[in-house]
């Protein structure tokens, strides 16, 4: 098993939102294993997992709605866990957004401040300033059935916006979007959070989205944090063999490594810090892929597409198992047909990672 | 050639007759309402408009059948006159509204435990709502009668604590029928209610906490605006059958207990007075539709954000 991940790694301020050792239990079903997380002033954490990995549990225990069985949650510094969660500095946005229906758009945002007792006249020049904010002012008047999907976010996110909230939860937010508005309103969030410098954390199980979204990265596997780092990081040197196939599309060999170096498919050897039987990693465009039988890594196409620029080959080869290809499209130059016998190399065997055997 | 243009051709004919039958057997349009309009109109339209025609005309009876009738105008004009029918309606409304708002006063607090309740405690009250309609009516306004009663639970617990010294008189009155009546008609209030709380989005209310607001501003501020449709078609049901009751009235209110149907009983089955009978149900019915309309627009009122969802 791996040790739970350090959480307080480079942080240079004191953290706005910090999670120690949080545990949460279902009956015999342990959700949330000791996890531990520092979130810092102004930035974007992701909770990455599949579901079902304790995600949306950890943001539900951050926002009061659980209490976790075990560990701490403070927020400034102040012990969180145990005030209510109507008086938790956090505000969420929900997953299918839970506007109110029965109220205007304007009423939706200013229900926050009607309930921490605001003036009427404070309330709405707050409410209009947080409507400008999310480019909503036309649309004061409407209920929420009246606007899009995105406007609806936008509206959630206004909402808890005018609180000034020191932590903000995002939980899965463009689930309910579709796949063209997505990636336009990733850009717009993370542009308009780090305007802000809200703090926030957001759950998603779309690795593009994380990518995107995030200053770092919580991957998350079965109640636990399995490695915490800035996205390229998590990208391009992936803590475990489960984070490396959850992000991005990768190749594993078993591979038995001896005095400092491990011997790869292609014949060629690598720097290896483990010894003994292991895992080998290889991401798609880190392979060559050429016609003919002059190398060790042998196979037949199966399977190709085009992506763009790229081609992605799925090469059979004989020693069994499907290998995936990425490759440059050569302008005007035909791919590599179905079914042709190809060669297969390693273009750089540094970037190839070692883990445990599987 | 002529006659050819003078008739539609035999085939387009056939598309037509085909296209009727299509309908016909496949059930559109309005077909499949067909037996139950001829129901309605033999067991509900037509009996009405009998008993309407009878409180416009001067009827002679013999051996139980109608052998004259002729029209007048004169039952409604003494029946809007007399001070006895304002009396009996204005009871049987103050009766009717009173139940309505203590079925209300009851119910909603049963219905918010279950919005907040477990699966089991959902399934306790469903039970506990639904059981006492399966048994009759009847039944369980004589149970009133053994609890109310001058030697009955209620007076028996009273002296036995001290607070009366002699059994209060409780039954065949305005307060033993209003009792009786909130409780027989509280899961006619709770069915609704249960219905809309089911339906509740309980993430609203997360939302509303997460945004500040103590459980009582939740229910305030949230479920309790969500839940008009079903306040509304629970104080409708329940205005309707309390305004209308006859039998709760008749065994807890004793016999001169006067409300609108049970004036109409007497009217029609004691004194043999048809059309009598037959204006004071036109009053009760016009009466309680006024209500009716009244409700539906307080709750339209309360639920314009429905409207308009086009975007």
């Amino acid at each position: 098993m791996h040790e739970p991940v350090d959480a307080n790694a480079d942080l240079l301020t004191p953290p706005v939102l910090s999670i120690g050792g949080v545990t949460k239990r279902f009956g015999p079903l342990t959700v949330l294993d000791r996890c531990s997380l520092d979130v810092a002033e102004g930035e974007i954490v992701t909770l990455l997992g599949p579901s079902g990995c304790g995600k949306t549990t950890l943001l539900r225990c951050i926002a009061g709605f659980w209490a976790p069985d075990a560990g701490t949650i403070t927020i400034d510094g102040a012990d969180t866990v145990r005030v209510p969660v109507n008086r938790r500095p956090v505000g969420v946005v929900f997953q299918s957004y839970a506007l109110f229906p029965h109220l205007t758009v304007a009423k939706n945002v200013a229900y926050g401040l009607r309930m921490r007792g605001m003036a009427k006249a404070d309330i709405a020049a707050r409410v209009a300033r947080a409507l400008e904010t999310v480019a909503l002012s036309d649309f004061a008047g409407r209920y929420p059935a009246q606007l899009s999907g995105g406007q609806q976010q936008r509206v959630a996110i206004a909402r808890v916006l005018v609180l000034e909230p020191r932590v903000l939860l995002l939980d899965e937010p463009f689930n309910a979007l579709d796949a063209k508005l997505r990636g336009a309103m990733q850009v717009d969030l993370r542009q308009l959070i780090k305007r802000l410098g809200i703090t926030a954390i957001f759950v998603t199980h779309d690795q593009e989205e994380a990518l995107t979204m995030s200053d770092r990265i919580a991957v998350m596997r079965a109640g636990r944090i399995e490695q915490l780092a800035p996205p390229e990081e998590i990208f391009d040197h992936p803590a475990t063999a489960y984070v490396a196939d959850f992000i991005g599309s990768s190749n594993f060999w078993q591979s038995h490594a001896e005095g400092g170096r491990v011997n790869l498919p292609d014949g060629q050897s690598a720097p290896s810090h483990r010894a003994g039987d292991v895992t080998i990693m290889v991401r798609p465009h880190n392979l060559a892929i050429r016609p003919g039988e002059d190398g060790p890594l042998k196979g037949a196409v199966g399977f190709q597409r085009n992506i763009g620029a790229l081609v992605e080959y799925h090469v059979a080869t004989d020693g069994g198992g499907t290998v995936r290809v990425m490759a440059m499209r050569q302008e005007r130059g035909r791919s590599i047909a179905d079914g042709t016998r190809v060669t297969l190399s390693i273009l750089d065997p540094n970037l190839c990672a070692v883990y445990e055997p599987q | 050639m002529s006659s050819a243009t003078a008739l539609p051709p035999r085939g387009m004919l056939r598309i037509a007759t085909d296209a009727t039958l299509d309908k016909l057997l496949s059930g559109r349009g309005i077909w499949p309402a067909v037996p139950a309009i001829v129901v309605l109109a033999a067991v509900a339209v037509i009996p009405f408009g009998i008993l309407l025609s009878l409180g416009f005309s001067d009827i002679a009876v013999e051996r139980g059948a109608i052998i004259s009738q002729t029209f007048t105008l004169d039952y409604v004009r003494t029946a809007l006159a007399d001070p006895l029918t304002f009396t009996v309606f204005q009871r049987s409304m103050v009766l009717a509204l009173s139940t309505m708002l203590l079925c209300l006063f009851f119910g909603y607090p049963v219905a918010y435990l279950f919005l907040i309740g477990g699966p089991w405690v959902r399934r306790l009250i469903l039970v506990l709502t639904i059981a006492p309609l399966l048994t009759s009516g009847i039944v369980r306004t004589y149970a009133w009668l053994v609890i109310l009663g001058g030697r009955g639970l209620v007076n028996n617990t009273l002296i036995e604590i001290g607070l009366i010294e002699r059994p209060l008189r409780i039954i065949n009155t305005h307060w033993a029928v209003l009792i009786g009546m909130a409780q027989i008609h509280l899961p006619v209030m709770i069915l609704p209610l249960i219905a809309v709380m089911s339906r509740h989005d309980r993430r609203l209310d997360e939302a509303s906490a997460n945004l500040g607001a103590s459980r009582l501003g939740t229910l305030v501020n949230v479920i309790l605006p969500l839940s008009v449709p079903g306040i509304g078609t629970g104080a409708a049901l329940v205005f309707t059958i309390s305004y209308t009751t006859f039998v709760v009235p008749q065994l807890l209110g004793g016999g001169n207990y006067l409300n609108a149907a049970t004036m109409i009983y007497e009217q029609v089955v004691y004194s043999l007075e048809w059309s009598k009978g037959s204006v004071s149900s036109m009053i009760l019915m016009a009466t309680c539709l006024v209500v009716l309309v009244f409700i539906a627009l307080i709750t339209n009122h309360f639920t314009r954000w429905t409207k308009g969802r086009e975007a």
